[in-house]
């Protein structure tokens, strides 16, 4: 009779460990509110909050006891890289640079120039080209938000 | 009474109003339809630019949408087998089976008519119980809230993602979020960690923001290249035989609907699973064997996931408890207009309450005429590439959160909580537990410092009063068994009492 063996995820031990550590961190501070632990106070309920993220992400850290690896990696070396490759895909990473560029550069330039310079350029990397159509919807989609937000929303944009 | 009815009215008769529900409804059923863009996402995101409104209009635009998407999610389910909402899950496994025989026009078209039977009742329930609830709940101690808010928190955290861990993780780090800032009663800061900037806590629209809308974009940006199937879709009007064969199964599966629907922290996605799993234990002739195209599996889901939202309404104007993701950003939006939900709703601003009940009437109106006019356009509506729509998508978020207080601190909290939304997500966290716990964690830690007051702050008389007074002892009992029976503990008194 062969038994089912869960798998975990590439990186999922590692974030639950993390999620520990969170919870640690976050005891640590909830402590420090009353400088320790009373029944009914500012920081009783952080405690209380901290304990359960505690017991629940060492609950999750037991839980793998049973699991294993995906059949094909054999070694953290070869789960390292398929983590890599599944959540750091070259556009993936691409989109989050831009994203967070982006942000910065509605500070630094108006909200409108930016987010159009933004969607066009998204536009035509995720599409692959297709750099006329990537801008008229660019357009159409950067006038619509003006009027959507700006005149009838009446939303104050930087 | 006259006044009773004329806020029931409110929404039909006005012009603006009418037109922001029918405005809502449309907009949902394709905001719901797209995958990627879900109804908590829109709501999250609208709440923002509308608090700047006149509360009956943002209400108004808000219902339309919970309401049309809800139900706009079981057409990609039908049509490409991409449920547009989590609700609309089970509604896949028999309605595009029937998609593939070449009866997609007849499943929409009485997945529309069930919606709306679902919605119109949940509407009634939530007409007949709120105020008699809303009575009853002015007679709870802050203890039985405490209760309700754990046993709520409880439920969500047992009834989604992987397992109950993670579930309880989530709520726990939601409520962690909510309480950041300063203590309401003694001013003191709390896990700020020092800086001044978190003294004001962190605004919970930015939360919800990022973690459904910019988590939500960069998880389907894994899923950027799959393109959906087309489907031909001609009449969908059901035939009226086929609407009462079905009518008993909608009856139950809407009871279901309201009752999962009004449970605190559950929906639309567990009150349609419940159904579908009544449909398939209850209907012993089915049309077809269940998951190869049967109506019954089709009609049970629809019924009870639209019937959910009038449940999940109940928990929130009679408690101020969300009843599931999307009532918890309406929350937000009432407090954000000053309102204070909860028992006190009913009796401070009744308007509220009837007007939300005869908006939800209206938007299941609206639902019935757009559900089965435009499928053509909306075909055309759904095949959106995500290449356009994710970008867009950040957009839409960047705005939403800077224009809570047009700062753009809440925009980077809101890319904070979407980079950690994304990981959560990948590695099985659902985030509806997650706001779930921001809203109820301030509520929860409110009772509970009051309850502790009424007893002295003594822990064990305390404890006493969670189990001496009736309503406590039952909300007490429920939350052990919830608890108890989510544990291994479970599996251990089963096989006893068999061995018996």
């Amino acid at each position: 009779m062969s038994k089912h063996i869960e798998r975990v995820q590439p990186g999922e031990k590692i974030f639950d460990w993390l999620l520990l550590l969170l919870s640690i961190g976050i005891l640590f501070e909830a402590f420090r509110i009353d400088g320790g632990l009373k029944l009914n106070s500012a920081g009783s309920f952080p405690v209380g909050l901290g304990l359960v993220m505690l017991a629940s992400s060492l609950a999750i850290l037991f839980s793998h006891r049973y699991k294993r690896r995906a059949e094909h990696l054999h070694n953290a070396a070869e789960e390292f890289r398929a983590f890599i490759r599944d959540h750091f895909k070259p556009y993936i990473v691409v989109f989050s640079v831009a994203a967070i560029l982006y942000l910065a550069a509605i500070v630094w330039f108006s909200f409108y120039l930016s987010t159009a310079v933004f969607l066009a350029a998204m536009f035509i990397f995720l599409r692959r080209g297709k750099i006329i159509s990537s801008l008229v919807i660019t357009a159409l989609a950067t006038g619509v938000i003006y009027a959507l937000f700006t005149l009838v929303f009446r939303v104050y944009l930087p | 009474m006259s006044d009773t009815l004329s806020y029931l009215l409110m929404a039909w008769l006005d012009p603006s109003l009418l037109g922001l529900t029918a405005l809502g409804v449309l907009g949902g059923i394709y905001i719901g339809a797209i995958p990627g863009l879900s109804v908590t996402m829109a709501v999250s995101i609208l709440i923002s630019f509308t608090f700047s409104w006149d509360i009956n209009n943002a209400l108004a635009l808000m219902v339309g949408i919970y309401v049309g998407g809800v139900y706009g999610g079981s057409r990609t389910a039908i049509l490409l087998n991409i449920p547009g909402a989590p609700s609309a899950v089970t509604t896949a496994f028999d309605g595009y089976p029937l998609a593939q025989r070449g009866e997609a026009g007849k499943a929409i078209g009485l997945s529309t008519v069930m919606s709306v039977i679902g919605g119109i009742m949940g509407t009634v329930v939530l007409a007949g119980t709120a105020p008699y609830l809303s009575d009853l709940s002015l007679q709870f101690a802050p203890r039985d809230y405490f209760l309700i808010a754990v046993l709520g928190l409880l439920l969500v955290s047992s009834l989604s993602g992987k397992s109950l861990a993670r579930g309880i993780f989530a709520v726990a780090l939601g409520a962690t979020i909510g309480l950041v800032g300063m203590d309401p009663v003694t001013a003191q800061p709390r896990l700020t960690l020092g800086s001044m900037e978190l003294m004001g806590g962190i605004s919970y629209v930015a939360v919800m923001i990022g973690l459904f809308g910019v988590a939500e974009a960069l998880y389907q940006l894994h899923n950027l290249a799959k393109v959906p199937v087309k489907q031909n879709v001609d009449k969908i009007v059901p035939p009226l035989n086929m609407i009462l064969k079905f009518l008993p199964l909608s009856m139950r599966a809407s009871l279901i609907g309201v009752i999962v629907g009004a449970l605190p922290g559950t929906g639309g996605d567990i009150a349609s699973l419940f159904a579908y799993d009544h449909a398939k234990r209850s209907v012993k002739n089915p049309s077809r064997p269940f998951g190869e195209g049967a109506y019954e599996g089709l009609v049970a889901p629809e019924t009870a996931n639209n019937a959910a939202v009038g449940g999940a309404y109940v928990p929130m104007l009679t408690l101020g408890m969300p009843g599931d993701a999307v009532t918890a950003v309406i929350i937000g939006a009432l407090v954000i207009h000053g309102l204070n939900p909860g028992p006190m709703l009913m009796i401070e601003t009744p308007y509220i309450f009837w007007f939300t009940v005869g908006n939800l009437a209206l938007a299941n109106i609206f639902l019935l005429i757009f559900g089965l006019t435009g499928i053509k356009i909306f075909s055309k509506i759904v095949e959106v590439p995500k290449a356009i729509l994710i970008p867009l998508i950040v957009v839409l978020c960047v705005v939403g959160a800077y224009s809570i207080n047009s700062n753009m601190m809440d925009v980077y909290w809101m890319l904070g909580f979407g980079i950690l939304g994304y990981w959560l997500k990948v590695f099985g966290f659902q985030m509806g537990p997650i706001i779930l716990g921001v809203i109820l964690g301030p509520m929860l830690d409110e009772s509970y410092r009051q309850a502790m007051s009424s007893v002295g702050d003594q822990g064990g008389q305390f404890l006493l009063s969670l189990f001496t007074n009736p309503l406590s002892l039952i909300l007490s009992s429920v939350t052990i068994l919830v608890l108890l029976s989510n544990t291994p503990l479970k599996g251990w008194v089963l096989a006893r009492f068999k061995r018996q």
